[in-house]
């Protein structure tokens, strides 16, 4: 489900609103710009993954979904539909309603965010009871069964934190964001902090569930190649904006922008030959003073004062994100201008 | 070409109850044996819990070992106690930690933390430390290192401190330097240079390299030979591209399968059973991967596999894959699952 | 635009410009500090009361243990600045005599309780094993022991009631609290990396303490030393009412204490508990504002500009 990127145009009558629709988001943290008229949706179903390096505003953006931005961070423009509906708009109880049955979350490192000193299924009654009318013996039944479902054993719920490992903590935190069927789960960097094996055995048991029960997927985290086979649909992150997005067979086979050509060689192949490469040099700018024009720029390897319209236009117009081929979206003026 | 630096029989031991004094052991290292030798990069590959954060501290001399040796230009240095020798240790073998924020003193400048080693061992007189730390930050790409050198570490960025942490292993002119998960932290782009980096100082310098990481990709990319550890042992070693491409360990190929390789494109997890790789608690005489292997017959439970050398340089523990003489026979009985 | 090497990026390409060689350059840490608002604000208050403990034979009229029955609970006048006490002793000459005496023993107390804290925490904390079981042990004894009974057993063994006296016997009941806390903020930094780091490097123990760990620490210590300074001085009255202290020498802990005996508040007598109130609180607050310009010469992180 794509829908039209500039809010000028009128959205397409007969399609129904996305799940979530995301445009001209910008939130600030005081006088910083953090993340900058940023446009995005994500359909029923469907998993869409977020990648950026540290500092490019993504879990911002996670946080600006849930509405649980705290000061000095506030959204500062733009808006934020579910199914069509403003989430800005929302009273309090209706947020509250909405967070958890609607969308809910995993946080980075939620796993050691569990109460050291309750049982993990006391911890899931606790939740449970805080949105729905429930028993605390419905309640256990419950947590017992989604435990199955993520792939611990269902007699777990009588372990402390402490007694499982980072992996299984994990599964417990996933299982709990799911307790209420939400629509979309929104994960920033869920397997961070995991072993390889495990956060593959995590991913599968996610892309299982999330086939079986249909709801979508924000994936967020720094580690393009997870997204690559997992998500449906990848959007990147740079200082604030999204600078490309498409599908993820797309990515693999003609990223556009420069950045993400860069990021996507940044990852030592296990397979096949094996060369020198060279990353992105430099770092992502100071938010608080970003670049003029394309916030790329800088650190980009095909902006050079050589082709001097173009280069003007690289420092002073910042890129708009525009179609390039179907659901392929992309913010570059070098791939505006045809020439990549 | 001999060993720059050589562990043998390496074990460390760590109490696992406290009030249970002295019963119950976690094994974080058990019988740890290979060498690093001079201008080469060794990837010493595992998960948490596999004992390879325990192998670096341990040639660092961070700890002590339970019992083995490390041997370093022909004595061995782990028993050795007085000062001197002690220095003359560090001078020679220096660590490069994980963390790129806590490996440096907040509050102290990088010209500190870049000119205590040097005053330490004297590495150059008094008047010359200030352009031995110049020189040092021009080496890791860190210019101009005039104005690097006065900042403290909050005003660099997470590449720029690690690149800090190489400057001052570097500064005491090291044979062997350990790397424990140097990248690991640091945003993707920013890794390759690092590894380049690293790569680059192991020609120019001839170092030996220790890098332990968790991350096969990588140390495909830097490593000359690979050593790969699961629950406190050392389960294969061998030629990087080798091990890599033609694993022998079940849990090497549990591992290589996990990694997720955008050219390979999808691929599911090989069937395991659930489990984690953590240090093995009181290890019996078994295979410690038994629980999760999928080649497991009925010998792994029944005796622990050694670590055999199918060809020179290249080993695994692994009584399937690489029996040793005395288990031939056993290879042709059913797998037990 | 080229690629960048690293974002430090000089405009001028280079070497930074050389400081004016016409003045000796100030101390960093000095001129960090004169920077610093909060930090004059709390030098001036604390500057300003030890020059009032200076010079306060010079300004007080009359011997602030005189008793004048004819003047007793005086309200401020131009004959008595701050008013008398029941007994008709002038509070203006007791409170700036008694700075004197507030101020020694505050700062001394404090000193001898924040270094009895740091040493007993960070030894603990670096030593562990063994040596931190002492160190902790000994925290524990000196925290569970009630003070009030504590100071009567030492005032038994501890026949003389000079200032010397005083300043150990609140030296050694304050220590213990601070200990801990420091012993904590020691032990995580003791597990940092940069401390290993240090170690690798071939840093010898004294140096490691002293060098990388007690400068992380120090905002921590400072906020101890005033903690230990404000209480000692209430001690210090509590002191006076068990009968343990010194009588014949005047402090704001001791006007306040009779203030209180005499039941000034309930009498209305504003002024016995104000002005001798009101220079403790005032030198505790210039402290705390000195705070303020120790943690950002301490910790770069807080430095507003380069």
């Amino acid at each position: 489900m794509i829908s039209t990127l500039a809010s000028s145009e009128p959205r397409q009558a007969e399609t129904p609103p996305s799940l979530i629709d995301v445009r001209g988001l910008c939130v600030n943290y005081g006088p910083v710009r953090a993340v900058d008229g940023i446009d995005f949706t994500i359909g029923a179903g469907e998993i869409l993954g977020l990648a950026g390096e540290s500092g490019c505003g993504k879990s911002t953006v996670a946080n600006a979904l849930m509405q649980i931005l705290r000061p000095p961070a506030q959204i500062t423009g733009g808006e934020i539909l579910f199914r069509g509906e403003e989430l800005t708009h929302l009273g309090k109880e209706q947020l509250r309603r909405f967070r958890w049955r609607n969308v809910s979350m995993v946080f980075q490192s939620a796993m050691n965010a569990l109460n050291p000193v309750m049982r993990v299924g006391d911890q899931f009654v606790d939740m449970m009871r805080a949105h729905e009318r429930i028993s605390k013996r419905g309640a256990l039944a419950r947590a017992g069964e989604l435990f199955d479902v993520v792939g611990i054993d269902a007699r777990r719920v009588r372990a402390y934190p402490h007694e499982l490992s980072g992996g299984m903590r994990q599964r417990v935190v996933i299982a709990m964001a799911l307790a209420l069927n939400p629509e979309l789960l929104i994960m920033d960097e869920p397997t961070t902090a995991l072993d390889v094996v495990v956060q593959r055995e995590i991913l599968q048991q996610v892309r299982e569930l999330q086939q079986q029960l249909g709801f979508a997927v924000l994936f967020i985290t720094h580690d393009l190649s997870l997204l690559l086979e997992f998500a449906h649909r990848i959007a990147i992150m740079y200082a604030g904006e999204i600078v490309e997005e498409a599908p993820a067979a797309a990515f693999q086979t003609s990223a556009l922008h420069p950045y993400s050509i860069g990021l996507m060689r940044s990852f030592p192949p296990l397979t096949g030959p094996l060369e020198h490469m060279t990353g992105i040099p430099g770092s992502p700018p100071d938010l608080a003073s970003p670049p003029e024009g394309c916030r790329f720029n800088p650190r980009c390897s095909f902006c050079t004062p050589d082709d001097s319209d173009l280069y003007r236009l690289q420092t002073t117009v910042r890129p708009r994100l525009h179609e390039v081929t179907p659901a392929h979206f992309v913010a570059c003026h070098l791939v505006e201008a045809g020439k990549r | 070409m001999t060993a720059a630096l050589e562990v043998r029989g390496l074990s460390k031991h760590f109490p696992a109850d406290r009030r249970l004094r002295g019963r119950s052991y976690v094994h974080a290292a058990d019988d740890v044996s290979f060498s690093l030798r001079p201008g080469t990069i060794t990837a010493l590959v595992g998960e948490s819990g596999s004992g390879k954060s325990t192998v670096a501290r341990l040639i660092a001399r961070l700890y002590d070992p339970t019992s083995g040796q490390v041997l370093y230009a022909g004595h061995d240095v782990s028993s050795e106690r007085g000062r001197r020798a002690v220095r003359r240790y560090r001078s020679d073998v220096q660590m490069i930690f994980q963390d790129p924020f806590g490996s440096l003193n907040p509050v102290k400048t990088v010209r500190h933390h870049i000119a205590r080693p040097l005053q330490i061992h004297g590495v150059v007189p008094r008047g010359q430390v200030e352009a031995r730390v110049h020189e040092l930050l021009d080496t890791v790409g860190l210019v101009p290192p005039e104005r690097i050198a006065k900042k403290y570490p909050h005003e660099l960025s997470g590449g720029q401190r690690q690149r800090v942490s190489i400057a001052r292993a570097l500064a005491v002119e090291p044979a062997v330097v350990v790397a424990d998960e140097p990248i690991s932290m640091l945003d993707v782009s920013i890794r390759i240079g690092i590894l380049n980096l690293m790569r680059e100082l192991k020609e120019a310098r001839g170092l030996a390299f220790l890098y332990v990481t968790h991350d096969l990709a990588s140390a495909r990319y830097i490593a000359d030979d690979v050593l790969v550890m699961y629950a406190g042992q050392i389960v294969e070693r061998g030629q990087a591209e080798e091990v890599l491409q033609s694993p022998l360990h079940p849990y090497t190929r549990l591992l290589l399968s996990a990694v997720p390789d955008p050219a390979r494109g999808e691929g599911d997890l090989l069937q395991v059973s659930k489990g984690h790789s953590a240090a093995a608690v009181d290890p019996v005489d078994a295979c410690r991967f038994v629980g999760r292997c999928p080649l497991a017959i009925a010998a792994c439970s029944r005796s622990a596999p050694e670590l055999v050398e199918v060809s020179p340089g290249r080993a695994a523990r692994c009584h399937v894959t690489a029996p040793s003489t005395a288990l031939r026979e056993d290879v042709h009985e059913q797998p037990v699952r | 635009m080229s690629q960048l090497q690293t974002p430090v990026d000089l405009p001028y390409g280079g070497v930074p410009l050389a400081t004016s060689s016409k003045r000796r350059a100030l101390p960093g840490w000095l001129s960090i500090l004169l920077h610093n608002r909060k930090a004059m604000i709390g030098l001036l208050l604390v500057g300003g009361m030890i020059v009032v403990a200076l010079i306060a034979p010079l300004i007080s009229v009359s011997n602030p243990t005189d008793f004048n029955i004819l003047a007793t609970r005086q309200a401020p006048s131009w004959h008595h600045l701050f008013g008398t006490t029941d007994q008709g002793s002038d509070i203006f000459s007791q409170t700036v005599l008694g700075a004197r005496r507030s101020l020694i023993l505050g700062f001394s107390a404090a000193i001898l309780a924040t270094t009895l804290a740091t040493v007993f925490g960070i030894v603990g904390a670096y030593a562990g094993g063994w040596v931190d079981e002492v160190v902790n042990f000994t925290i524990n004894i000196f925290l569970v022991i009630p003070t009030i009974p504590l100071l009567v057993v030492l005032s038994g063994y501890i026949k003389s009631r000079g200032m010397t006296t005083m300043i150990f016997v609140l030296g050694l009941t304050l220590w213990a609290f601070e200990a801990r806390i420091l012993r904590g903020q020691a032990l995580t930094l003791r597990n940092r990396d940069f401390v290993h780091a240090a170690k690798v490097a071939g840093e010898s123990t004294t140096r490691i303490v002293f060098g990388e760990i007690v400068p992380n620490m120090i905002s921590r210590i400072a906020a101890a030393f005033v903690l230990v300074f404000y209480i000692a001085l209430l001690v210090d009255a509590g002191l006076e009412f068990l009968g343990l202290g010194d009588t014949v020498h005047v402090s704001w802990g001791m006007t306040l204490y009779w203030a209180q005996t005499n039941s000034a508040v309930l009498q209305g007598e504003w002024w016995a508990f104000v002005f001798p109130g009101g220079f403790l609180v005032l030198t505790v607050l210039g402290l705390v504002f000195l705070l303020a310009g120790i943690d950002e010469v301490s910790n770069p992180r807080l430095r507003g500009r380069q």
